[in-house]
Parts: structure tokens; sequence; C-alpha cells
């Protein structure tokens, strides 16, 4: 068996600055870019690219709070309180904690997904991060309540929330039972 | 606003975590400051790639005739469509919530509503490529999008039969 793979369980801390990822995501903004510039013209490229590089900038700042909470929490949490609260042996407790996490915690995508990393950096598995990301992107308190009832009826908002409600836990059970499938 | 409001409150608690880490011991920060370094260096070039690409292909995608394809074709079909648009609608969530109330205006049901705005929530192609995809791994998407592919057609599926 050969395995090269030398990313830690669950995928811990960033290891390579360019990896596949960058690299695919770099692929699209080029090719998109370009066919941009070409039907769209020059005006609409450029102002495209101050809109969403000034908005970069703009994250920056709420960007780094949200890095130095992620890298402060495994040194504040001790790693068996983690475990215990979300990590593999957690139960649905625990995946019901970290949707509460990602349901509760203000920040958007540049906040979760570091927090994401720090969580499970502490101790916490697959299974609760996919829970955590789950509980923002369908419950998240934020968004419902600020964005989806500004447009939407409430009694669409409340039935949506109250059926999306156990999805994130029920995510996290079949991610575990995969984990545990793949790893037996 | 908004934004700034929930920058305030993050420094807030990112700075109360670091008092406590001092209090605690202060060669603790070493590791903590080394860790964000790296992570946000690992951070500002896929979060600022990632946004300027969503962007370009986002202006590629026919956003302001969304709500058209709702249409009155109801029932799986419908939804399967909503699930497909709400996967691509690009933008933050004024844009689809926005897109989702003239669809409802227009005649959508609840069922491709319920379709569209749960499929925008949890496969959504312009997240993974702006932060999700860079931030998180290849692994970590596929596994969370192939979990959560049926629930926009489980959830309106349930509307449809009540």
């Amino acid at each position: 068996m050969q395995d090269k793979d030398t990313s830690a369980p669950g995928g811990s801390m960033p290891h390579k600055l360019i990896d596949g990822s960058f690299l695919f995501i770099l692929a699209i903004a080029v090719v998109s870019g370009i066919a941009v510039y070409l039907l769209k013209g020059p005006e609409t490229f450029w102002a495209i690219f101050r809109r969403d590089a000034g908005f970069a900038v703009f994250l920056l700042p709420k960007i780094l709070a949200g890095v130095l909470i992620a890298s402060a929490l495994p040194f504040l949490l001790p790693r068996e309180r983690v475990l215990r609260l979300v990590g593999p042996e957690s139960g649905v407790r625990g995946l019901a904690i970290a949707t509460a996490a990602g349901a509760i915690f203000p920040g958007g995508p540049s906040v979760t997904y570091p927090l994401t990393i720090g969580l499970m950096a502490a101790g916490a598995d697959l299974g609760a991060g996919v829970a955590l990301v789950s509980g923002w992107v369908l419950v998240g308190l934020n968004r419902t309540l600020i964005w989806e009832l500004s447009f939407l009826p409430p009694e669409f908002v409340a039935l949506r929330v109250a059926l999306s409600l156990p999805a994130p836990i029920v995510f996290g059970l079949v991610v575990r039972h995969l984990m545990a499938k793949g790893r037996a | 606003m908004n934004i700034a409001i929930g920058t305030v409150l993050l420094w807030a608690l990112a700075l109360e975590l670091l008092r406590r880490l001092r209090r605690q011991d202060p060669a603790r920060l070493v590791p903590v400051y080394a860790r964000t370094r790296a992570m946000m260096v690992f951070m500002i070039p896929r979060i600022f790639v990632g946004l300027v690409g969503a962007g370009f292909l986002a202006a590629l995608l026919p956003v302001d005739q969304i709500e058209r394809f709702f249409g009155a074709e109801s029932g799986v079909a419908g939804m399967g469509l909503a699930t497909i648009l709400g996967a691509v609608t690009p933008g933050g969530p004024f844009v689809a919530f926005a897109i989702g109330a003239a669809a409802l205006k227009a005649g959508a049901g609840w069922a491709a509503l319920m379709a569209y705005v749960t499929a925008w929530s949890v496969v959504n192609l312009n997240r993974s490529i702006a932060y999700e995809l860079p931030l998180m791994g290849r692994r970590f998407l596929m596994i969370r999008a192939l979990v959560s592919l049926p629930l926009p057609l489980v959830l309106g599926g349930i509307m449809l039969l009540v």
C-alpha cells in the first residue's frame, strides 16, 4: 500500500499554500475572467474585479478576527473536552451541539469555515464539521432573521426552518457511518 | 452595516479569548499568533481569487431570468429544476431570497420554492468556489455535498404531499 496522503484525519491545519483546490479556483477565475472580458467588455470586467477585490479587502478585518478565534480555540479548549463535546464518539448530542454552534455563530463564510477548521484541529470529527457547516447554511440565525424573513412569507420560513432542523444531525450521522465503513 | 456589526462582535470575542490566554500563560500566545499568520497567508489568496472568480462566473449566468424558469411547471420536474437553479444562483442571501420572492409573486408553488432555497443553502456553487473548496479542501466539500444533495428534493417532496 502506497499512501502518499499526508493530511491529518478530518483535515486539521492547511499545509500547502498551493494545492489542487487553489489551482482549480484559479483556473475558474482566469477562464471566466477572460470570457467576461471578451463577451461583456473590459468595463464590465474591471467593474466586477474592483467590486469583488474591494469586497475581499473589506472582509479582511473580519477574517482576521475569525482566524484569531479559530487559532485560539484549540489552546483554550482542552482536547479531551472538545473530543467529549463534538468528537467522533460524541453521538447525536455532539452533532446537535455542532449544529447549534453553526446556527448561532455570526460572521458568514469567511468566519464559519476557519472556525470549523479550528474546531476540527481541536478534536471535532468530520461528522461534527459537516453538521456545523450544515447548521449554518440551513438554519443560520443571522441569515434567516435578517435576510430570509425580509423577503419570504414568515409561515414559509418557519416551515422551512422546522423541516431543516434535523438535517445537519442526519448529515453528521451519515458522514460518521461512511467514515466508519471506510476505515473499518 | 451588517458586516460592520459582525466584525465588532467577532473582534470583541477574539480579544476576550486572547486576554484569557494571556492570563493563563503569555507564552501560549506565540503559537496562536503563528497559527493565525499561517492561516491568513493560506486564506488571503484563496478568498481573493475565489471571490473574484465567483464574481466573473456570476456575470456569465443569466441571473435576472432565473424566476422565469420557475413558471407553472410544478411537481417533481419543477422541483428538480428549482434545485439546479438554487445550486447555481450566485451572490449572497439578498440575491437568492429576492429571486425566491419574485418567483412566488410570479406564481411558483411552495414545493419549488422550498427546493430552491434549500438547494441554494446546501449545494451552493458560488460559495463552494469562493470559500468551501479553497478553505476546506475537496474531500470535505465532496462529502458534505454528497450527503446534502437529496435534501432539496426531500423537503420539496414533503411540501408536495401536505
